[in-house]
């Protein structure tokens, strides 16, 4: 034959072209939503007994369904699968022909909300898997979120007092959780907090790369991550410092808020929060301040605790020796400044964010737990002390426990600023007295023996140890 | 009616009858291609085909000899377009949009998802083949004999097909977009390397002035894809067309592709084409004018046409024919089974890491992160240049139309993969393992690594290698396969480099599932 050679490469590479573009053609006329479809058509039929809505059902067309949200810049396709969610026939269908439960959609119409406003997930996508956007290959930084999270949608468009009232309880409790424990006092929210974590403001907004997943069990989603962070922060990132003891249950209602603090603010008319309530504006009690931002690293502050991941002591706040001896002022003044070098932020306007007056409330409250009987005073100005001296009872006696240059492990770092600012008189009285609660003991008459002159000559040294290498 | 009336609606009559007849005979002026002069006609007469001559050599159509790559790049290139078109009724180019109509293109459009996949695929495809077209024309020595400036037409068609693949890789406006677009800016800036080792910035900021013609701005945004997509789907195919239009041109001009002097008809030759009608004796037709040609060569040809030609029609066209529908299946079958990827939408927050360009810039990309400057415009530059200047370096004519040029070739070509490929791969390691001068010394001065580094040093390596064959072999042509080799070698070294064993900041990794997890 002429030509048989090109005539017989045209000829297969034709048969291959027409095979592949009819497996293309068929694959394009039978897409995933098609034959669930198709088996909800079934269900309809076979679920009713009325021959008229059979017929109805019979009659239904195949095609994508969309829903075009304008007001909230979406289009979301969901119902090409979930074609029964708005058919009280298939209330006790099975996913994804099941009616939506409870009576949400009659507050909050399909036709004006869709389904990725609340459920997230790719809304534009035709097939289940990248419509739910879960694996890492859909590359969508939105999957659908679990059920046990959904309430975290509401807080898009109502305010925390009215969910209470209509029943939405897990997101409460997950921001009551959030408010009692004390995360701000390293995780910054509404520009208040301290900063030894990241700040939640956008958190639910975060892409996915946001969360290091390297560790997370099970779908790599940020909704995982979150839950499985509050489970075991340090199982999840390793140099985590984060100090939480909540239960299972607890960690999925905070999993709940935290995914609800989002970027993306609803169109003005889809939302029902009142513009004043949510800011930061603190003129809260001293004790919801103290729970607030204290209470995670500091608990009762009845009693110091060395951390094994601190690496250092917590010092007792609210212990009631300590609180004999200090005065409000200086107590204000570790608050406002912080102790550098440790975790313990700065918590003044201008750093972490607290007004004026809410570290007063602060204070006040903690104070309130003073003892009433007075410390017995210290008379230091008659005497003078020894610096020599000073420095050879301090290596015996307190080297052990606050550092050879008093930087301190067991003990605090004596060469912190603020701490060398404190008035002598109240380093005195502690050396003396001790603080019953912590590892400190009474160095004076009553405890260890040291006589005022040795203890005045032990904190003459100790106001001079920042000088020393 | 009795007697033939000759009134107008008996004419009207005949002509609605013969209208298939007379319409076909307009269409195709000289009849029906069933003579050897019809088919002459049909080729000499149709404005698409007659820039194809009448007659084709019958060495073009052994597959052998082209192997069908520069039809290949040119149905790729028709298939791109065509699907492009397609794609172009539904995408828009705005950064609120392009993301989303990609996504209902692949969602939504019926056979949206193969059209975006065959035009991705035709188009990538289309570096590959016009790449190994040029290994093929080069091989062939088919720059010589008067074909010199077609050779430098098709370089200039090389660097449009790397254009318009670039342009069109940034249109989705995913994270693979967005930061190529980034990336390709700063090596658009890299020249502000040399200002400023010079100090000359604040005069004459070359660099600076070109990223921002580039991006339409200070940073990649909304005025980027808006020039991106002018470049894609105007101005780059507008000159892709100009130009291919005058490559074709000088090939009919300069008399049809290549053969070798010593070219004899073989027996397999039977089933490539069909030989000239028998139509034997003389004054078989009463018709005085017919096709003219020149020919040469001395003895009388027997049982064949002149000069080993064969009609075109139909022995060129079913070969074209042949190949399109091989490139065609090959696409639809690839772009079948491997979507086009599409990532999150762009994040100007979020840099991929490692950001890389796509596959075909890749080698590039290794080479710059050795010297921005030389890497993005020094090297490329200095390549392109060198391919350009191949056909008036070598001059000489002999063994055109032969691969390699003959056995000596072969071995020079062999020799060059070689001895180029440890070298290569011996800087490389080198670099990977021990650093650079910046890591030895925390202070040089920038300029020194922009003059010393081991992309310059690899292209120096090539230039004396190959000065060194054209002193042995006393022939330039030797030299240029040397030259030529070397330079396909590194490109697909470090392709495969910049590609496979290069991650996170750009840190060598032996494969992808060592990456740290981020």
């Amino acid at each position: 034959m002429r030509n048989r050679f090109y005539i017989m490469t045209l000829f297969i590479a034709g048969v291959v072209l027409l095979a592949f573009t009819l497996f293309a053609a068929y694959k394009e006329m039978n897409p995933e939503w098609k034959a669930y479809q198709k088996e909800y058509k079934e269900l309809l039929v076979k679920g009713t007994r009325d021959e008229a809505t059979k017929k109805k059902a019979r009659e239904l067309e195949t095609n994508i369904q969309q829903l075009y949200l304008g007001g909230l810049k979406r289009i979301d396709r969901c119902t090409s699968c979930h074609v029964g969610i708005e058919n009280p026939l298939m209330a006790n269908a099975k996913v994804p022909y099941r009616q939506h439960s409870g009576d949400y959609l009659k507050k909050h119409p399909m036709s004006s909300f869709g389904c990725t406003v609340c459920h997230l997930g790719q809304g534009r996508a035709t097939n289940k898997k990248e419509a739910h956007g879960l694996a890492h290959d859909t590359h969508w930084d939105y999957p659908v979120i679990p059920l046990k999270y959904i309430q975290s949608a509401c807080v898009q468009c109502h305010d925390l007092d009215m969910l209470k009232q209509k029943g939405a309880d897990k997101i409460v409790k997950g921001e009551q959780l959030l408010r009692e424990n004390g995360c701000m006092g390293c995780h910054k929210l509404n520009n208040i907090g301290g900063v030894l974590g990241k700040a939640l403001d956008i958190i639910g907004s975060q892409p996915r790369i946001y969360f290091p997943m390297g560790f997370v069990v099970g779908e790599k989603t940020p909704y995982s991550w979150i839950k499985q962070h509050f489970d075991d922060p340090r199982a999840i990132v390793p140099v985590s410092e984060m100090k939480v003891k909540v239960t299972e249950a607890e960690a999925d209602l905070l999993t709940t808020y935290v995914a609800s603090l989002r970027a993306e603010e609803m169109p003005k008319s889809y939302r029902r929060i009142l513009e004043t309530q949510k800011d930061g504006k603190t003129s809260e009690d001293g004790e919801a301040l103290y729970k607030k931002y204290c209470i995670a690293c500091h608990e009762k502050g009845k009693d110091s605790l060395f951390d094994e991941i601190f690496m250092h002591t917590i010092p007792a706040i609210v212990n009631p020796a300590f609180l004999k001896v200090v005065t409000n002022d200086y107590l204000k003044k570790v608050v406002e400044e912080g102790r550098a070098g440790t975790q313990m932020t700065a918590w003044k306007a201008s750093a972490a964010g607290l007004s004026g007056q809410a570290i007063d409330n602060i204070v006040d409250y903690l104070t309130s737990k003073r003892p009433k009987e007075k410390a017995v005073p210290f008379n230091i100005v008659a005497l003078k002390g020894d610096l020599k001296k000073g420095e050879e009872l301090y290596k015996v006696r307190c080297a052990l426990c606050h550092g050879a240059n008093g930087k301190g492990e067991l003990g605090i770092n004596l060469r912190n600023p603020v701490v060398q600012g404190a008035d002598i008189t109240f380093l005195a009285m502690t050396v003396r007295d001790g603080r019953e609660g912590t590892p400190m003991p009474s160095f004076g008459k009553n405890g260890v023996g040291l006589s005022d002159q040795d203890i005045v000559d032990t904190v003459s040294y100790v106001k001079t140890i920042s000088k020393k290498k | 009616m009795s007697e033939p009336n000759h009134n107008g609606i008996d004419s009207f009559r005949n002509n609605l009858k013969s209208i298939i007849d007379s319409f076909a005979s307009s269409f195709l002026r000289s009849g029906k291609p069933t003579s050897d002069k019809s088919r002459a006609s049909a080729m000499f007469n149709n404005f698409f085909l007659h820039v194809q001559g009448v007659k084709t050599h019958m060495n073009t159509l052994r597959p052998t000899y082209t192997l069908g790559l520069g039809l290949i790049s040119l149905f790729l290139l028709l298939i791109t377009t065509v699907s492009g078109v397609v794609l172009m009724i539904y995408y828009n180019p705005s950064i609120e949009n392009a993301y989303n109509t990609v996504k209902d293109i692949t969602y939504v459009v019926i056979g949206g998802s193969l059209s975006r996949n065959i035009h991705k695929w035709a188009g990538e495809g289309m570096i590959i083949f016009v790449l190994f077209h040029m290994a093929r024309v080069f091989f062939t020595g088919s720059y010589k004999k008067g074909r010199e400036f077609n050779w430098v037409i098709g370089i200039a068609l090389l660097v449009i097909t790397f254009g318009i693949n670039l342009s069109g890789y940034m249109l989705p406006w995913d994270q693979l977009s967005y930061w190529a677009l980034v990336i390709v800016a700063n090596i658009i800036q890299s020249p502000k390397e040399i200002t400023d080792s010079l100090g000359i910035t604040q005069y004459f900021d070359v660099g600076g002035f070109s990223k921002e013609l580039f991006l339409g701005g200070l940073n990649a945004g909304k005025e980027s894809l808006t020039r991106v997509y002018l470049l894609h789907v105007m101005l780059f195919p507008i000159l892709m067309f100009i130009f291919l239009g005058v490559h074709f041109w000088r090939i009919r001009k300069d008399g049809g592709l290549t053969k070798p002097d010593s070219f004899e008809p073989q027996e397999s030759d039977a089933q490539l084409f069909s030989p000239p009608e028998k139509k034997g004796g003389i004054f078989t037709t009463n018709k005085t004018y017919g096709l003219m040609e020149l020919a040469g060569g001395r003895t009388p040809a027997v049982d064949k046409d002149v000069e080993n030609t064969v009609l075109s029609w139909p022995n060129l066209l079913i070969a074209e024919l042949a190949v399109f529908f091989i490139c065609f299946a090959g696409v639809v079958v690839y772009s079948f089974f491997i979507d086009a990827p599409l990532k999150e939408l762009a994040n100007p927050l979020i840099p991929e890491n490692p950001a890389k360009a796509p596959w075909y810039f890749l080698g590039l990309q290794e080479l710059l992160s050795y010297s921005a400057f030389m890497g993005g415009v020094g090297l490329p530059g200095i390549a392109l240049l060198g391919l350009a200047l191949i056909p008036y370096l070598d001059r000489e004519q002999e063994h055109v139309g032969v691969w390699f040029s003959g056995k000596q070739g072969k071995s020079v070509a062999l020799q060059a993969l070689l001895a180029g490929t440890p070298v290569l791969v011996g800087l490389l390691a080198f670099v990977i393992s021990f650093g650079w001068f910046r890591n030895w010394w925390p202070n040089v001065p920038q300029l020194l690594i922009t003059l010393v580094n081991p992309g310059n040093l690899w292209v120096v390596f090539m230039m004396l290698w190959s000065v060194w064959v054209i002193k042995k072999t006393g022939s330039t042509r030797m030299g240029a396969i040397a030259l030529f080799t070397m330079f396909l070698v590194s490109f697909v070294i470090l392709t495969y480099v910049g590609t496979e064993l290069r991650g996170p900041n750009w840190g060598f990794y032996w494969s992808h599932s060592q990456w740290p997890p981020h």
